[in-house]
């Protein structure tokens, strides 16, 4: 009889499904990578066990990151809703914030098309106003005609957006009951999104609704699939994963699934290791994500962007941009830029052989000699340097420099604007970069990681174990956790005790629902509330953390404080309590154990010599090492090369490296004269 | 002129100094207090050189493009170098030093390294209130510049050892709301400290020699990205013309004209037949000409040109003294920032038409279509001021119809929710929604205006207008129709119902509905059938 003695976390990207996998009982561990299959996510989470060599009946606990969410959006794979409004703002979802997307390209719709179309807006007669008083009654007739309007429209899914509902959810409340009848999806704002601001508000309530049949369908699916002997979660963009169960009804909660897993997993390494400051920097073929973890906690925000669509909704404040290893490099008149545009993974770097000439990133450091050409990246891809010689080669006559010139100088470009998007996620946490530890993980984080730590000023550079499955390795370490805010909008001088409270209260009864259902208890969860302040007048909040029960007199005093140390003041005038946010987690505990088998002080195994460019002088003979045979308490001095089968840490003649009981590469960047 | 510098460098410091022109404006918007700052981000931030050319700009709106540089190299003329110190905040807001209108204040932070001036961080804020006969600084009937509000020639608010306290008094005591002055004041402070920190970090790692020679370059880059823009419009000479509403003194609709000359990788545009300077607030300064232009050709031929000093050298911009476009210095301002610059921008077009119309829009609602309510929130006893802006139909292009509901050309300032209005303002927003059938006819149809509807819920607020494309509609191309105009309507609590004029102020009282239809976008094209 076969034991379930496996956890298992899989990430399930857009071109890659990772899996990493621990036995619960000796402690061993098992990773793979293999090709995602958007068109059947069920097969990939099959495929991903197979590859690690486990069948469902073997898993008693499997986490999942998924992209499925976000591509349903960026695709448009959307069923039609139907949309209830307070009367007179049916249209607000097609008017949105006015504003358009592009300032000079006139040929480019200047908005994005409504999520609703005029046919499918049904408007309600009601209206409560901004204190929550009503002053136009609901009444039961118009519920039913409601009912009946969105009956006669061909749709399953509905969504219930009413002015100030997060004030006083009545009207909302008696309309959901109605219409639970005659739509099988129901979205409803006030619980979606408990804040001001009803163009926000109506996307996400909407894009809920949109995609709730394809994640109710999948999560059936995976159910099905997995069997009564596995517990199953989903991961979700706030950094916590959650119950199956809990995500059909709230499934804009996956848009930010899979990066949001490689920051949980770089919080946890950041607080078992103790770091107050961490920037978390994954960079991959087409995109690059950076999240700052504090104190071992990823950053949270509530206002994003999806796809282009302003939403509202918890997620790790991760800054996102569209360059990585895939960008290409083009010559613009008498400039060099590199990037937006992407070779992707079709057909890829000019070096991967598919058919791509451009030159990219990627060949750029293949020319530097830090992406050696006889490896198969991920038994598939073999380098081609020729062809990445010639790519670069274009670049360098159109300037008369050396290949390696051309290379080293696209690196550096490619360094300049990931530097900028490290920039923006520091300075809106308000953190100095230069005391922070940069983790890099992803297929080309290690590889640019030192370079663009001393372009930022960064002394510690920090490549996880397990660094190009990390996701998935988020997914496994993950809390059992929820999140919401709630807006209050409390000034300080009129504070009101017994509202505070109230929605205190409302947020942790609503959230440890689920979580006492399930069988765990009160003692066991792990409240965290964080109190988003701000002067009367300012726009945007200051996150201060804060116990429960509030206490004005303290809070008032952490918010200057903070306030200070992001904008450099503070006065002593009124402020405002805008908003309530709860996490409340159950932490699992789940821990990877230290390498078994690794040997203190065991020589690395050299597996050759590359000839690599840290500067346009000459190049430098570099031994390559093999990440799994490092020891315990390694110094590897630069130059260096260090490699496991997918990714690559370059370690430049000024830098060192050292290794940890766990598998963790410490890099100290050192000074290039 | 200094050594090349390798492209790769220049390439690794566009994106740093860019990268210090978007932090001044993240700095700015968190922390500033007026809600046109935190909420519409009406707002700029640049870095100039020693001379003022502009190197880097952060968030780009347009009718601030072109004005930053222009505000240092003025401020070079009225404050020579020699008097200027590392630690040194000076804020200025008048029109005729580089400068739009008087909301919009400039704070500008000299930065030194290695013992020399290199360069100068821009904050440009638009201020909720910067004094003058009404709340929030519009005064249509203003017949001189002074009853726009305070004046403020460069005055140094900040130095080393700290705030000049008297100074930052006399001003916050001249402008409605000092608490809320003061913050902007100190958020515009700490903008430019941000951008100095970084600049020197940047000057402390490739030293000044290759900083100044990466910056000559960047410059010449955009000269040669404008002059391949200029290269794509057939040579030759066009005339078009546009009208303002009225005078906003009672007259009727004033003409801006423009003749351009594009003559290769060369372009002159000259707007001497423009109409004579108003009495009205609707002129503007040369330098928010020179901001429409500059847009104008961008959209029209180069959307990517690198914002800076660079992208002005093929351009030859005329404007004649006392014109609309260059106002003896004694006539108000404040509406020609977003008003007449709009105009310009549609003269540019219609005169192109007949070369180029597939790169065009028809006329859209370009106007900043802005109410501005003030007075006592009865809940609290509070002074408030509500600027809100009203975006109407986009006009439609040759291969697509307008947009509905949107912010064309020179502004891209959104909303404020009507959730946000309702519980900071004593107003209620009855009804937010699209104005069908305001879109003109064509082959494309213009882009639908919209309509709110604001009950007034105090026994007193004033209203300030300040619209145009209520009398001209945006107009057609191609033989498409134009898009109707806007429409306020005053509907008294009484029941009885008046039309208002786009430049007006009046006192409003409890019940009273304003109704905003804002104007549809011209079409494209004949109609078919």
């Amino acid at each position: 009889m076969m034991t379930a003695d496996w956890k298992v976390g899989i990430d399930m990207g857009g071109t890659f499904t990772d899996v990493v996998a621990v036995n619960g009982r000796d402690g061993s561990l098992r990773t793979a990578k293999v090709p995602s299959r958007p068109s059947d996510p069920v097969a990939s989470v099959d495929a991903a066990l197979a590859a690690v060599g486990l069948s469902w009946a073997e898993v008693c606990d499997l986490v999942h990151g998924t992209t499925m969410a976000t591509n349903a959006i960026v695709q448009g794979r959307l069923v039609p809703v139907a949309l209830v409004a307070t009367e007179g703002f049916g249209d607000t979802i097609e008017i949105g914030r006015q504003n358009r997307r592009e300032l000079y390209r006139l040929e480019v719709p200047p908005k994005l098309p409504s999520l609703v179309p005029a046919e499918h807006r049904i408007e309600a007669q009601e209206r409560i106003d901004s204190e929550g008083r009503v002053r136009v009654p609901l009444a039961e007739a118009e519920v039913e005609r409601v009912a009946r309007d969105v009956g006669g429209l061909d749709v399953e899914a509905a969504a219930v957006v009413l002015q100030h509902s997060f004030v006083n959810a009545e009207h909302e409340l008696r309309l959901a009951e109605k219409l639970q009848a005659v739509v099988r999806y129901l979205a409803v704002s006030h619980q979606l999104s408990p804040e001001p601001r009803e163009y926000e508000r109506s996307n996400s309530t909407i894009l809920n609704a949109a995609l709730m049949p394809e994640t109710a369908a999948y999560v059936d699916r995976l159910e099905r699939r997995a069997g009564a002997r596995t517990n199953l979660h989903l991961f979700h963009s706030a950094g916590g994963m959650a119950a199956a169960e809990a995500v059909r009804g709230r499934p804009l909660a996956l848009a930010l699934s899979g990066p949001a897993a490689g920051v949980a997993a770089a919080a946890r390494v950041a607080e078992e290791l103790g770091l107050d400051a961490v920037i978390a920097f994954d960079m991959g073929g087409t995109t690059t994500d950076t999240c700052v973890v504090l104190h071992g906690k990823a950053q949270i925000s509530g206002g994003q962007r999806l796809a282009g669509r302003a939403i509202r909704q918890l997620m790790v404040a991760v800054e996102s941009i569209g360059a990585g290893g895939g960008s290409i490099a083009r010559i613009d008149g008498k400039a060099i830029r590199v990037g937006p545009d992407s070779a992707g993974a079709e057909p890829g770097p000019a070096c991967y052989g598919l058919g791509g000439t451009a030159p990219t990133v990627t060949d750029a450091n293949v020319v530097l000699g830090y992406l050696s050409a006889d490896r198969l990246l991920g038994r598939a891809v073999r380098l081609d340097a020729a062809k990445a010689a010639a790519a670069v080669g274009s670049i360098a006559a159109a300037f008369g420099t050396s290949p390696q010139e051309a290379a080293f100088g696209i690196h550096r470009i490619a360094n300049a604007s990931m530097a900028r998007a490290l920039r923006r996620v520091t300075i809106e946490q308000g953190v100095d970069a230069r005391d922070c530890v940069l983790l890099a993980f992803g297929g080309a984080g290690p590889m640019h990681a030192i370079s663009l730590a001393r372009e930022f000023g960064i002394a510690k550079v920090l490549v996880p174990r397990l660094s190009s499955a990390f996701s998935a390795l988020g997914c496994l370490t993950a809390d059992l956790s929820y999140a919401e805010q709630h807006a209050i909008h409390l000034s300080s001088a009129r504070w009101d005790e017994a509202r505070l409270s109230s929605v205190s209260r409302g947020l942790y009864e609503r959230l440890s629902r689920p979580l006492l259902a399930s069988g765990l208890s009160e003692d066991r969860l792990d409240r965290r509330y964080v109190a988003l302040v701000r002067y009367a007048g300012q726009s945007d909040t200051v996150e201060v953390p804060v116990d429960d029960p509030i206490d004005a007199a303290r809070l008032g005093a952490d918010f200057k404080l903070r306030h200070d140390r992001l904008y450099g003041f503070a006065t002593d005038e009124e402020w405002e309590l805008e908003a309530l946010r709860l996490t409340l987690a159950a932490p699992r505990g789940e821990r990877i154990d230290d390498r078994p088998g690794a040997v203190p002080g065991q020589a690395p195994l050299r597996i050759g010599t590359a000839s690599c460019w840290f500067d346009t002088e000459r190049s430098v003979d570099t031994p390559r090492y093999d990440r799994d045979s490092l020891g315990v308490a390694v110094e590897v001095a630069g130059p260096a090369i260090i490699e496991d089968e997918w990714s690559t840490v370059v370690i430049d003649p000024a830098s060192s490296a050292r290794t940890d009981e766990h598998g963790h590469l410490f890099i100290d960047v050192g000074n290039l004269s | 002129m200094s050594a090349r510098v390798d492209p790769f460098t220049v390439e690794v410091i566009r994106h740093a100094i860019t990268a210090i022109a978007e932090e001044m404006s993240l700095v700015l918007m968190r922390s500033a207090r007026s809600p046109l700052l935190r909420e519409a981000g009406d707002l700029s931030s640049a870095l100039t050189d020693a001379q003022g050319g502009l190197i880097a700009q952060g968030r780009d709106i347009p009718a601030h493009l072109g004005i930053m540089g222009a505000t240092v190299v003025e401020f070079l003329k009225r404050v020579s170098p020699h008097r200027l110190a590392p630690g040194d905040v000076w804020f200025l807001n008048l029109p005729e030093v580089g400068g739009n209108h008087l909301p919009d204040v400039k704070a500008i932070r000299p930065i030194y390294a290695e013992g020399e001036l290199q360069a100068f961080a821009v904050s440009l804020a638009h201020w909720a209130d910067i004094g003058g006969a009404l709340p929030g600084s519009y005064v249509p009937d203003a017949r001189d510049a002074w009853q726009e509000g305070l004046r403020i020639p460069p005055l140094r608010l900040f130095a080393a050892s700290g705030p000049d306290r008297e100074k930052l008094d006399l001003v916050t005591a001249n402008v409605r709301g000092a608490r809320e002055r003061e913050g902007d004041i100190l958020a515009q402070m700490a903008a430019t400290r941000s951008a100095e920190a970084r600049v020197l970090e940047l000057y402390r790692r490739y030293g000044a020699h290759t900083m100044q020679a990466a910056i000559a370059d960047l410059h010449d880059q955009s000269e040669a990205e404008m002059r391949a823009a200029l290269r794509s419009l057939p040579p030759g000479t066009y005339r078009g013309e546009d009208w303002l509403d009225d005078d906003a003194a009672g007259g009727g609709p004033v003409a801006v004209r423009v003749r351009i000359e594009i003559d290769g990788d060369r372009a002159v545009f000259d707007f001497s037949a423009t109409d004579d300077a108003v009495p009205g607030p609707l002129n503007a300064t040369p330098f928010t000409a020179a901001a429409s232009v500059f847009y104008a050709v961008k959209a029209i031929a180069g959307p990517d040109i690198q914002p800076n000093a660079g992208c002005a050298r093929p351009l030859r911009i005329i404007t004649r003294p006392g014109s609309l476009l260059q106002p003896p210095a004694d006539r108000p301002v404040v509406g020609g920032n977003h008003e007449t610059s709009q105009r310009i921008v549609d003269a540019i077009f219609k005169a192109l038409e007949p070369v180029v119309p597939d790169r065009l829009t028809a006329g859209g609602s370009t106007t900043s279509g802005l109410l501005l309510f003030s007075g006592r929130d009865p809940r609290n006893g509070q002074w408030t001021t509500l600027y809100e802006v009203h975006g109407g139909g986009e006009g439609a292009r040759h291969d697509r119809d307008g947009m509905s509901a949107v912010r064309p050309h020179m502004s891209n300032v959104m909303n404020t929710p009507a959730e946000v209005i309702e519980a900071n303002y004593p107003i209620i927003v009855e009804r937010q929604a699209l104005r069908r059938g305001s879109g003109g006819a064509g082959r494309h149809r213009g882009g639908d205006g919209q309509v709110r509807v604001y009950r007034i819920d105090a026994p007193e607020l004033w209203l300030t207008t300040m619209v145009e494309r209520c009398v001209v509609p945006p107009y057609g191309l191609q033989g498409g129709e134009s898009g109707a105009p806007f429409r306020i309507t005053l509907e008294r609590a009484s029941g009885e119902s008046v039309r208002l004029s786009g430049k007006t102020h009046l006192r409003l009282g409890m019940g009273d509905r304003v109704v905003m239809e804002t104007s549809g976008g011209g079409g494209y094209g004949t109609p078919a059938g």
